[in-house]
């Protein structure tokens, strides 16, 4: 075996050296960023081989421009911009280094330089490795063999930098949507929270409106009731039950109201019922109810009607138990009616004792003058003179007494007449709907039935609504004592022959005898206890003052119809008018 | 004890007649006489207290209600003046509470108006008796 030169095998002693510390490099590189990699390979790679510069261009896997790193050696005087030298060999140097030129103009330095390339990656797919040297043997052999086993190495480094880059680029992009998708599954289950908490709030809300309500009907005493007509099925609310006093839920129907409503209110009920047959879009009823212990509660109810979604007519309504209103209210109006009566006892005490006082005083003249009369003619002999003069005496009171009624009669027609184009419904309605509370409190079921087409009529519109009134009240009066039978009352407008108008009122009260037909109509005749039997002769004086005519006929059946007739169209009022008697009636006195 | 008329017509006692009504006052002296009595009529409570018949008076007729001095206060004025003339008051007003009120103050009678000539003679028989 042929010894080898000292200088030889220092060289490959230091080549061996060279090529354990290259090998050793990717140990150093575990787990290094690309350039990091890069910068430790090139001051490697400098200071190993004695370099003039060394230049590295990376392929970026991802962006378009490369990355290029220079190292220079620390030696040298001249330093340019690692940025020059990437500028001059980039317009040097195309991609395929087979057809680089071995020797270029040195970029940092006088005359030329020697460049080795390598490429890093078995296709140069990672990047180009430039290393170059002023020195005329670069590169020797065994500088060829160790740039190539560097750039292999680094190759195999910067392939792993990369992977692991990629890695940790992947593992921190699965890292960041996962904390997004945690972000917003948090956010997601923060609202889902929220809405869970909204809804308790709405719940529990609800929950107290609902007992609010409840506190509510239980304070006003005001319950629901819902009636579907065509299948009779009622609902109440828990208060309904209550005002009724009937046990929670159990099915309410119309047999178990009637068990409860005052039996003198069952008519209300049917009429109720007969209003939701026509289907009337509303109702409102004040009745009675008789419990179990006998006391009684006053129930006040409206009730609305709609059409549910298969079109079947429903009432949705409202009853209070008005009793301790209407108990007040009693109190109120008994005390106002005593007030009232006293009054009115009091101006009729009053009307009645000047009435007799102006009546009784010519009263006792004739009765003196037919007692002294009597005594003078039975005498012996009898005084014919003094007789003649006593019985003149007795006509004269006579006339005197006539005169009283006559005054009398002109009281009521003091006002004048004054006559204007009215229409008889709508008068009527007035009194009708001043009347109502007055006429409920007596249990009458008032019914209208008032002509269309009625035409206007000319009158005195005050004066024809105290007949109306008058009328009204004669028929609630008539049946005030009747509890067999509803205290039905109804009153009709109709047209009437010959151009005239005719209202009538007819009741089912206790009607009149046939022989007291025709004194109906007379002043003081009367069959109420507390009537002055004035008032159907004013009103047939004022109906005779409109050119009509007042009168009254028995039902077919229980009760009395009172009727007028008035002509339509105007006839000669007396005009000017004058005032009948401004004098006091009674006293003939001014 | 029923008057006579037949008596003197000084005997014939004085009945004396206050009323604001006219025809009282045509029509009731003419039955006093009719009775056999002696009448004076006058309209007003104060022409009877001005008059001279207050002591020659036997009974008192005298209408309550009166423009002026009213019945019960002609009553009051001859107690006052210590006349001790019977009273029968006479009144068209049926005021049931008026009749004992008179009564009590010392009235004979107290008849409302129309009255029938028995029951005046009646009470006039019964003050011409307390003389």
């Amino acid at each position: 075996m042929e010894e080898l030169p000292a200088d030889e095998i220092k060289r490959l002693r230091r080549c061996n050296n060279d090529l354990v510390s290259v090998l050793a490099l990717p140990a150093m590189w575990s787990g290094a960023e690309p350039s990091q990699i890069v910068h430790t390979f090139l001051d490697a790679l400098l200071g190993m081989l004695g370099l003039d510069l060394v230049y590295v261009r990376l392929k970026d896997p991802i962006g378009d421009s490369p990355i290029e790193t220079v190292r220079i050696a620390q030696s040298r005087k001249q330093m340019p911009q690692p940025q020059e030298v990437c500028d001059l060999f980039n317009r040097w140097f195309g991609d395929d280094p087979q057809k680089w030129p071995p020797l270029v103009r040195n970029p940092i330095g006088d005359g030329d330089i020697s460049i080795v390339p390598a490429r890093l990656g078995l296709h140069g797919e990672i990047g180009l490795l430039l290393a170059g040297s002023q020195r005329a043997e670069f590169p020797c052999q065994t500088e060829r063999l160790l740039l190539s086993v560097a750039a292999n190495q680094a190759s195999i480094g910067l392939q792993e930098a990369r992977l692991l880059s990629e890695q940790r680029r992947v593992a921190k992009e699965l890292d960041q949507r996962v904390a997004q998708r945690t972000t917003e599954l948090a956010q997601t289950n923060q609202e889902l929270r929220r809405e869970i908490a909204d809804r308790r709030r709405a719940e529990e809300q609800l929950r107290r409106s609902e007992a609010f309500l409840t506190e509510g009907q239980k304070l006003s005493r005001i319950g629901n009731f819902s009636w579907l007509v065509p299948t009779d099925d009622i609902k109440w609310s828990e208060q309904l039950y209550r005002i009724f006093e009937f046990e929670l839920g159990v099915p309410v129907t119309f047999e178990l109201i009637g068990s409860r409503v005052h039996p003198e209110d069952l008519p209300l009920l049917y009429d109720m019922i007969g209003k939701a047959q026509r289907a009337v879009s509303s109702f409102e009823y004040e009745h009675r109810l008789l419990m179990p212990d006998h006391s009684v509660k006053y129930l006040h109810l409206i009730a609305h009607g709609s059409r549910d979604n298969q079109g079947r007519l429903e009432y949705i309504g409202a009853a209070q138990d008005v009793s301790q209103r209407r108990l007040s209210e009693e109190a109120l109006a008994k005390a106002r009616s005593e007030l009232a009566n006293v009054a009115r006892v009091t101006s009729l005490g009053v009307l009645t004792a000047s009435i007799a006082h102006e009546v009784n005083q010519p009263l006792s003249g004739i009765i003196t003058n037919a007692g002294t009369c009597l005594r003078m003619l039975s005498a012996d002999p009898p005084n014919v003179d003094g007789a003649r003069e006593t019985a003149r005496r007795t006509i004269r009171d006579g006339n005197r007494a006539s005169d009283v009624i006559t005054r009398l009669r002109t009281l009521y027609s003091k006002k004048d007449l004054s006559p204007e184009s009215m229409d008889l419904n709508e008068a009527t309605r007035e009194v009708t709907a001043l009347s109502l509370s007055e006429l409920q409190s007596k249990r009458v079921i008032l019914r209208h039935e008032l002509a269309d087409d009625l035409p206007a009529v000319t009158g005195d519109r005050v004066q024809l609504q105290q007949v109306i009134l008058n009328l009204l009240r004669n028929a609630a009066d008539a049946m005030s004592a009747v509890d067999d039978r509803p205290r039905e009352l109804l009153i009709r407008t109709e047209c009437d022959e010959g151009d005239r108008v005719r209202l009538s009122v007819k009741d089912a009260g206790v009607g009149f005898a046939a022989q007291a037909a025709d004194k109906l109509f007379e002043a003081f005749f009367t069959t109420k206890s507390d009537g002055m039997g004035i008032g159907l002769s004013i009103s047939r004086f004022i109906i005779e003052a409109h050119h009509g005519r007042l009168w009254a006929t028995a039902n077919d059946g229980p009760g009395a119809t009172f009727a007028f007739s008035i002509p339509c169209a105007a006839r000669a009022w007396p005009t000017p008018k004058t005032r009948v008697n401004q004098a006091d009636p009674l006293t003939g006195a001014a | 004890m029923k008057f006579h008329p037949e008596g003197s017509a000084t005997e014939r006692p004085l009945v004396s007649l206050v009323d604001d009504d006219e025809s009282v006052r045509e029509s009731l002296p003419d039955l006093l006489r009719e009775f056999g009595f002696a009448a004076r009529a006058f309209s007003s409570a104060e022409e009877f207290l001005v008059s001279d018949c207050i002591g020659q008076t036997g009974c008192l007729i005298l209408d309550i209600a009166m423009p002026g001095m009213t019945g019960p206060e002609l009553q009051q004025e001859l107690k006052r003046r210590r006349q001790e003339i019977p009273i029968v008051f006479i009144t068209a007003q049926r005021d049931e509470t008026v009749r004992p009120r008179v009564l009590e103050q010392g009235a004979v009678e107290c008849l409302f108006k129309p009255f029938s000539d028995t029951a005046l003679l009646d009470a006039l028989n019964t003050a011409l008796r307390l003389n």
